[in-house]
């Protein structure tokens, strides 16, 4: 069995950036760009005696799914909490800027070119955002990264994968936040501020950073789906994610403006009416969101099969 | 440098400072009201005129507290601000949908922000969101020609500084004379969470503005464009600056504005070398595959 083969059935969690991105896309097609061997490994860690990794804990690459270029970013949580810095942020905006002129190339160069020939972006997150080592850097490509999805706009569809250890924290949850499409496992993790950093501000009693299940029904991806923070939730295979992403790959861009939870005035007065709700509810517990949302028995919710989760949930509509 | 006063908290101030007398009107961008009075007080919104032209105003205000929800004070950014924020740039787009690049409003942000709304309602509901949301709408508007200033005069401190300031098409900061604070967070913290000696921060940030917190190394980052020196000097910076903007669009130069533009500015000024090697290094790698991930005719 070759070893894109037994990576689908692999758990998205414990995965690895490089077998993310490997098994994302189509069998044999995935090409790693400023990869390890160019050996572009952070000059600023090194400078403070730190361990550096040869592609900065970023895999940027591209590969095809069907008839569909990929263009990839997958986060390596393993190294600095798939921080990021200089170089993975360079790596980080440039591979969105190359989806975006390959987009333009194409257009120009096949008059006959279909929807499905179009490329898109998978970033497979994991981060709790800006490197400290290297912070200033790290907060400027943020700024770029959230330019060019401007820029990508009825082009290049981004398509976003939450399902790894570290989750998705600090600026890098407004950059998936501004996504077109959200795929989530269970086990996925989303927010602005970490727990911890919660707890720190509000107290113990009010956030307890350590009780894991209070975490995940807060930021997890259960409840990001009930409130429509994640457009799907997947199983925690590679195959599972990749499914998702081979589904949508085809779809015309105008198909991926409407999964946008932000990104237009109609979608800002939906979230306003959401945080008209959370003005008046105060839920001390996303379980009350999910009362609210109909759903009955929500602490049934957490611990219930995926599939009879998936049947029987009742998501936010504001 | 002489110490200044600082002016940390002093967002409505600031934009009487900077805008013609008297002709800052609240809550309305385009002839539309943007938001109710007391929505998202940490954000004080508006059209004002500067140098007799109509602009849109969107400042921190560091004074207010929202009743609502209790974590947004002191200039956060919360998840009513945010959306508050992002409805005044749609206003604008709104507004001069049909006039020509050259008469599309600026957009001036007053940045003097700590940070992002941090709590569990927050969390629940999706701060990220709104953050992302604002983001994206200042991308929108500058990318259809509106020119956008961004002048830091107190905090301009991490994620809050990429919601507010980071997507501007150029950034002007007060001195740090003035107390101004950017950077995502102090040096004594980020020593204590890397386990790094503060000494040895501090001599290494001497040379490497990567690390150091601070407008000036800001500047050499090209994260910051111009410092500015006086608070008399905000003013005619502004103006100056959204001049040159212009003249940048009208010759289709938006290359050179805004966070990409500042990419090359970091390059220039030795700040953030390695950035454009990268870059190239991808184009070239990309180049000798294109042709295997082009349709198959």
């Amino acid at each position: 069995m070759s070893k894109w083969n037994d990576l689908q059935e692999h758990s998205f969690l414990e995965s690895n950036a490089r077998d993310r991105a490997l098994g994302i896309v189509d069998d044999g097609t995935f090409t790693e760009l400023a990869g390890p061997f160019d050996r572009l490994s952070s000059p600023h860690l090194e400078l403070l005696g730190d361990a550096v990794a040869f592609d900065d804990g970023l895999v940027s690459g591209v590969g095809r799914i069907g008839k569909t270029p990929v263009f990839v970013v997958s986060q390596e949580g393993r190294f600095i909490g798939g921080s990021i810095g200089e170089v993975g942020g360079a790596k980080m905006a440039n591979t969105i800027k190359l989806a975006i002129d390959f987009h333009d190339k194409l257009v120009a160069d096949y008059p006959d070119l279909s929807e499905e020939e179009k490329p898109v972006l998978v970033i497979s997150f994991e981060t709790g955002g800006v490197r400290l080592h290297e912070s200033n850097a790290g907060l400027l490509a943020h700024a770029e990264v959230m330019d060019l999805f401007q820029k990508a706009r009825g082009k290049v569809p981004v398509i976003s994968l939450i399902g790894s250890k570290v989750g998705c924290f600090g600026g890098m949850g407004f950059v998936a936040a501004a996504t077109d499409v959200i795929i989530m496992s269970e086990f996925g993790r989303l927010g602005l501020t970490g727990p911890e950093v919660i707890e720190q501000e509000m107290g113990k009693e009010e956030f307890d950073s350590s009780d894991r299940a209070l975490v995940f029904r807060t930021t997890g991806g259960r409840h990001k789906y009930i409130i429509g923070d994640a457009n799907f939730l997947v199983a925690d295979t590679i195959a599972a994610f990749r499914e998702k992403v081979a589904e949508l790959a085809p779809l015309p861009v105008a198909a991926f403006e409407e999964m946008r939870r932000v990104g237009s005035p109609e979608t800002v007065e939906r979230q306003v009416r959401g945080v008209a709700l959370a003005a008046e509810m105060h839920p001390q517990d996303a379980r009350d969101v999910w009362a609210k949302a109909g759903n009955d028995d929500p602490a049934s919710l957490t611990d219930m099969p995926l599939a009879a989760f998936l049947g029987q949930v009742k998501r936010l509509s504001v | 440098m002489e110490a200044q006063e600082t002016m940390m908290g002093k967002g409505r101030e600031a934009i009487e400072m900077i805008v013609d007398p008297g002709s800052f009107e609240e809550n309305t961008v385009g002839g539309k009201s943007v938001a109710e009075e007391d929505y998202g007080p940490g954000a004080a919104v508006g059209t004002a005129k500067l140098d007799g032209k109509e602009v849109t105003i969107i400042a921190s205000d560091g004074m207010s507290f929202n009743e609502r929800f209790p974590v947004v004070y002191a200039g956060v950014i919360g998840m009513e601000e945010g959306y508050k924020m992002a409805r005044s740039v749609y206003a604008s787009l709104e507004a001069d949908k049909d006039k020509p690049l050259d008469e599309k409003r600026a957009l001036v942000l007053i940045v003097d922000t700590p940070g992002n709304g941090p709590g569990k309602v927050e969390e629940i509901f999706g701060m990220n969101k709104s953050t992302g949301a604002y983001q994206l709408a200042l991308a929108e508007a500058r990318l259809a020609g509106h020119p956008i200033v961004a002048m830091v005069i107190g905090r301009a401190v991490s994620g809050a500084f990429l919601c507010h300031g980071l997507q501007a098409d150029n950034i002007l900061s007060l001195d740090a004379n003035f107390g101004t604070i950017i950077h995502v967070m102090p040096l004594t913290s980020v020593s204590r969470i890397i386990r790094k000696d503060l000494e040895v921060l501090e001599e290494l940030s001497k040379d490497n503005p990567v690390f150091a917190s601070g407008p000036r190394f800001f500047h050499t980052l090209g994260g910051v464009e111009t410092l500015v020196e006086t608070v008399e000097g905000m003013r005619p910076a502004i103006i100056e600056h959204i001049a040159s903007i212009r003249k940048a669009k009208a010759e289709g130069k938006q290359d050179t504005l805004g966070p990409w533009g500042r990419g090359a500015l970091g390059a220039e000024r030795g700040g953030r070398a390695l950035r454009p090697k990268v870059m190239d290094v991808m184009n070239k790698e990309f180049e000798a595959v294109a042709d295997q991930y082009a349709p198959a005719r």
